[in-house]
């Protein structure tokens, strides 16, 4: 928790989006294509946040990078198998 | 509390070392446990956490997925959808909505009904999933091989879908699908519910009829309503007793029935891949978060709460959101 504190002002912009990404997640339920786009969009996001985030306070890396790249397509894949089926 | 012991003996005790050389598979235990908890003086995530897993996970995920789309293709029917629609429901639901917004019920047509059964039957007979047939049929081509004289008329589509509530709500949430539940243009309906192998995947397709006859004298009255909704529980009841199958010049079609149960469930295999993969990775992050603060390790790496925040929203929304079914 003391690292929310301490960074409090990205994780409330990623709280904010996460929040506006469930609701359209939910109001476009019946929407395959849609909720493909959303999540897909959801982690294009967080990718960009994870970096802009760590360019912010100078703690960038490539292996960061890689790393919210990484997350970002894991978190893309774990919805996209549910989505195309 | 056993690696701080470890450590605290070995500087007190420097016959350690002898004991740590001689056992060299002690040490590959000692290291093992590294696969799941953050290193304390390489200062790195749990291997299991690294770049390189990740990417193995993505590429696991994506082996299964295109494996869920080969699988069908040679053995048709294994994977499936299972379902329970029964078309009592299926009027009540569309009903319900229509007196929601202050319109007449639609009465249940054994024309429309029929015409409803022969299209889902050529979806399946000539496996395409259209309101349009390859071949150039439309829906209004089955209204009125049944001799049903029109003045409007519509189709709604669905396949895939668990429950009759499901698809009448995914229905109604789609504009286009909307417009012909609600539409005051019609006074009759018909249901197909068909069960059969489209695509090779076993699946459930729903058509949807509307119509409004010619002759407002013509539309069905209750007794003929009620006539159709027992036929179709009838049927509906002898498949339960008994698999009727009837094999047609290609596909296998399970004519008019409520139940299909696939002996893989697609649903059910790609929501366990996500909870599998999602909940394990969950599971390091939260073990990396505590362990982390416990020893005081400070790593540098991407924020480990937000990755687990976004695994949490993942695995909630793929449980508790989305749900299976497509409609045309």
């Amino acid at each position: 928790m003391e690292n929310i504190k301490e960074h409090l002002t990205e994780y409330i912009i990623l709280f904010i989006a996460l929040f506006i990404f469930l609701v359209l997640f939910i109001v476009f339920r019946f929407d395959r294509s849609a909720q493909t786009i959303i999540s897909g969009a959801g982690s294009i996001f967080y990718i960009l946040w994870g970096i802009i985030h760590h360019a912010i306070r100078e703690r960038i890396s490539r292996t960061i990078v890689w790393e919210y790249v990484l997350f970002g397509l894991l978190i893309f894949l774990l919805f996209y198998t549910v989505l195309s089926f | 509390m056993q690696f701080k012991f470890t450590r605290r003996k070995f500087k007190e005790d420097p016959t350690i070392v002898k004991h740590w050389r001689e056992n060299s598979k002690a040490i590959e235990k000692f290291q093992f446990v590294y696969n799941f908890i953050p290193h304390p003086t390489r200062k790195k995530r749990a291997t299991l956490l690294s770049n390189k897993a990740i990417f193995v996970y993505c590429g696991i995920i994506i082996l299964v997925t295109a494996a869920l789309r080969i699988v069908p293709k040679f053995f048709p029917g294994v994977l499936g959808y299972a379902s329970n629609i029964v078309v009592k429901d299926l009027l009540y639901y569309t009903n319900k909505d229509r007196e929601e917004a202050n319109l007449p019920d639609l009465r249940l047509n054994a024309k429309l009904t029929a015409a409803a059964e022969l299209k889902a039957k050529d979806m399946f007979e000539n496996g395409y999933w259209a309101h349009v047939s390859p071949s150039g049929t439309e829906p209004w081509d089955f209204i009125i091989g049944e001799n049903y004289d029109y003045i409007y008329a519509g189709e709604n589509l669905a396949k895939n879908f668990s429950t009759s509530k499901e698809v009448v709500q995914a229905w109604y949430s789609s504009e286009s699908h909307r417009s012909n539940l609600l539409s005051a243009n019609y006074d009759e309906i018909g249901f197909a519910v068909v069960n059969g192998v489209l695509n090779g995947y076993e699946t459930t397709v729903v058509v949807q009829m509307f119509g409004r006859p010619r002759e407002p004298s013509m539309v069905a009255s209750v007794y003929e309503e009620n006539k159709v909704l027992e036929e179709e529980a009838n049927k509906t009841t002898a498949m339960g007793q008994e698999e009727q199958k009837v094999p047609t010049a290609q596909k296998v079609i399970t004519s008019v029935t409520s139940m299909s149960k696939p002996k893989v469930d697609v649903t059910i295999a790609t929501k366990s891949l996500t909870l599998v993969f999602g909940g394990f990775v969950s599971s390091l992050l939260t073990l990396d978060l505590w362990y982390s603060k416990k020893m005081g390790i400070s790593k540098f790496s991407g924020q480990t709460f937000a990755h687990l925040t976004m695994l949490l929203i993942v695995i909630v929304s793929v449980w508790f959101v989305l749900k299976p079914g497509l409609v045309l």
